[in-house]
């Protein structure tokens, strides 16, 4: 949503007020009466704008920030170009510092950034998350970020206006283009523009839900939606890095898993349905009872339409896994659980 | 894209700021609105049904797919040797190119539908089949999933009906057209992406009777990923189910999404047209034959000119001749007499009374109106599809 209730208010006081280019625009704003204005208000100056590297084509220079600790943390994407040395942070008051860098999280795709304590003033009012945070689909919530980097110097970000449109998980947008966080998002439709991103997600009482991503690219439909992690993932990487508390490695990497069917399939041609070809014997496919002919067309919750989606999803998976699996005999549709094993050696 | 939509709570936050100042609404009635809202999705949930479909592709090289249910394609279909020339020109009527530009491929993903009668008939979008799939799968939540059969589709309202073997599904309620009002709040709701129940994209009605009594326009987000949903009123009601349509009565597709224009086919007439389409009947917009004079003002619509196939001609309508009736409305102008014919379907009957250029006047008919030649042209198999949202195409990995 383009029209932003901070542009609202704003242009509602503007005409009326003498423009003060000292330290910072002075607008004698009215005091905020609802929740909603009340929310913002309190969160403004916790976010923060960023400006990384110029940017390149389709890597945005710009960015938003969380302000989450006293000691002058601030929390945002990881998908602009930020460089050591010219990366900068403005503050709620307009002031323009430099940040260094801290280790991103590759996983999440984001990153701490740190200035120095002593510009974090009590006017700034530093946001941790707090207790994971639930959302539901059909909740209202506030997103506020700098979109389109409309906000300059001491200029408020934007605040748009949505509802949670849904949760969405691994399996049902694997298909989603540029992204690296794999766990589940807050799907909404308040904006995310460019220059949005890293920003937060608030409940209209001012609960922070999540931190804002880059639009979601669906491959599959060519559309894009805007969407948030929420909150209660960003803590381990938060605590990592600012409580130095460390948390659980990723699982390394295993051998494949191996479902033991060939597929009917072409070399050329555009990925065809996953039909079966050939059940090797003794295989996880064999033990549910799949048959030549048969279309396979889900693995757990992860739907499989081509040959390709199928060796995609299959990969997600290790040896000793239980998976479910539905598959398509004729008319009926079937389904069974097996572990996956590794591929045996010849 | 989504920079430029026109979204109706920008609408309404600009509203509820006017508004406070007069001490009326505010942001915070949203939070009010919060559980109303949740009840009616909650209401509406178990009749959304997820559509997946398999197989099928915009079919540049015109072979046939396996038959729905009947397994794998048998025999291995052969690649082309070398591209197949290109078909002659039959009919001026054709597109002049294709409608998905090449080096592209129509996108294709999950997409929405919902219940209609307990015995397991279930509506979907056309766009769900635009690619005309081998499989569909059927999806309802709490019940599974199910092999669903094509029946029959109504191209001029951009649904189609898909049969699956249960029982005792949960049905909606349908709102009648006449029962809704432009303003009143329009949930579009779909199930694709989300793994906790239907999502959901907020608006208002925008208007109604969109494209001759077809259709409600709504702003609600509509997609790829809702269309074949229902779009539910603050008590969980169908008021429409979310289709691309355009007034072209072509595609619409990424030129539409996005734009704060989205359509919901209007469910009061679908009961008529239910039995004609569990046949299997594909239904297309009525046409009449007739070109009409733009000079003519009314009263009544002058015909200009009678295409010599179109039932007009073969019933004996001629130029010249002053429509004044269509069966017992009074035709008031040109436009009038197109959101007469606009709504009606190939092989309906209707009566038209004209006065002749001698002053004479003649019931003509009752005529069956021929099927309209674009939507002939839609059934084409990658002549038009319902919807284009074009993705670019990937080049295979093994």
């Amino acid at each position: 949503m383009k029209t932003t209730i901070a542009a609202l208010l704003l242009g509602v006081a503007l005409p009326a007020q003498t423009v003060d280019f000292g330290k910072a625009y002075s607008f004698a704003e009215r005091a905020p009466r609802t929740q909603t204005e009340r929310a913002i208000d309190a969160l403004l100056p916790s976010i923060v704008k960023i400006h990384g590297a110029s940017g390149l084509q389709t890597i945005s220079a710009f960015a938003s920030g969380v302000l989450v600790t006293a000691q002058g943390h601030v929390l945002t994407i990881d998908q602009i170009m930020l460089q050591p040395g010219r990366t900068r942070v403005v503050l709620y008051d307009g002031s323009v510092h430099e940040a260094q860098l801290l280790p991103p999280d590759d996983r999440l795709g984001v990153r701490l950034l740190k200035i120095d304590p002593k510009l974090v003033t009590a006017e700034l009012r530093p946001l941790w998350p707090a207790a994971p945070t639930p959302f539901r689909t059909g909740q209202f919530v506030v997103s506020l970020g700098n979109c389109f980097r409309l906000a300059e110097f001491s200029e408020k970000v934007s605040a748009t206006f949505g509802v949670v449109v849904g949760r969405a998980d691994t399996a049902l947008r694997y298909r989603m283009t540029n992204v690296a966080y794999d766990g589940d998002v807050i799907l909404t439709d308040a904006c995310n523009n460019p220059g949005h991103q890293g920003g937060g997600l608030f409940a209209l009482d001012g609960r922070w839900l999540g931190l804002n991503m880059k639009l979601l690219e669906s491959k599959e439909t060519n559309t894009m939606l805007s969407a948030a992690i929420p909150v209660a993932d960003l803590l381990p990487y938060l605590d990592e890095q600012v409580h130095g508390k460390p948390r659980p490695s990723p699982v390394a990497k295993t051998e494949p898993a191996w479902f033991g069917v060939q597929l009917f399939e072409q070399a050329g041609r555009q990925s065809p349905p996953a039909y079966v070809e050939r059940v090797v014997a003794g295989s996880p496919a064999a033990t549910l009872g799949l048959r030549n002919d048969d279309l396979i067309v889900r693995f757990d919750e992860f739907s499989i339409r081509t040959c390709r989606e199928y060796r995609d999803v299959l990969a997600r998976f290790r040896p000793g896994q239980r998976i479910k699996v539905m598959w398509k005999r004729g008319t009926e549709v079937m389904n069974g659980e097996v572990d996956l094993v590794a591929e045996p050696r010849r | 894209m989504i920079a430029a939509r026109p979204l109706s709570i920008a609408a309404l936050v600009a509203m509820a700021a006017a508004a406070r100042a007069q001490g009326a609404a505010t942001a915070d009635e949203f939070v009010r609105l919060e559980p109303v809202l949740q009840a009616a999705i909650a209401r509406a949930a178990p009749f959304v049904v997820t559509i997946e479909t398999f197989g099928g592709t915009r079919r540049v090289e015109g072979k046939e797919g396996p038959m729905d249910g009947e397994g794998p394609p048998m025999p291995r279909p052969k690649p082309p040797e070398k591209e197949p020339p290109p078909e002659p020109e039959e009919d001026s009527r054709k597109p002049k190119k294709p409608l998905v530009a090449g080096g592209f491929q129509q996108a294709q993903g999950r997409t929405t539908g919902v219940v209609l009668t307990a015995d397991g008939w279930v509506l979907v979008s056309r766009f769900a089949l635009a690619l005309d799939p081998t499989t569909v799968l059927v999806t309802v939540p709490d019940r599974g999933t199910f092999h669903g059969t094509r029946a029959g589709e109504d191209t001029s309202r951009g649904i189609a009906l898909v049969k699956i073997a249960a029982r005792d599904l949960p049905v909606p309620k349908f709102v009648h057209p006449n029962d809704v009002a432009v303003g009143q709040w329009a949930f579009a709701l779909g199930r694709t992406f989300a793994s906790d129940g239907p999502t959901v994209h907020l608006g208002v009605v925008s208007a109604k009777h969109r494209l001759h009594g077809r259709a409600l326009q709504v702003d609600a987000y509509t997609s790829p990923a809702n269309y074949g949903g229902p779009v539910v009123d603050l008590d969980g009601h169908v008021i429409g189910i979310a289709v691309p349509l355009s007034p072209s009565g072509r595609n619409a597709g990424v030129e539409w999404y996005d734009s704060g224009i989205g359509f919901a086919t209007t469910i009061a007439d679908i009961g008529p047209l239910l039995a004609r389409m569990q046949e299997g009947q594909v239904l297309q917009r009525g046409w009449l034959g007739v070109q009409l004079s733009s000079e003519w003002l009314g009263p009544g619509a002058k015909i200009s000119g009678t295409p010599k196939d179109g039932p007009a001609a073969q019933a004996g309508l001629r130029k010249g001749d002053i429509v004044e009736k269509i069966d017992t409305v009074e035709v008031q102008n040109g436009p009038h007499f197109q959101v007469l014919i606009g709504s009606r379907l190939g092989g309906d009957q209707v009566t038209v009374t004209v006065r002749r250029k001698d002053g004479d006047i003649e019931v003509v008919g009752p005529l069956t109106l021929a099927d309209a030649p674009w939507s002939e042209q839609q059934q084409q198999r990658g002549a038009e599809l319902p919807a284009t949202f074009p993705v670019p195409e990937q080049p295979e990995r093994r």
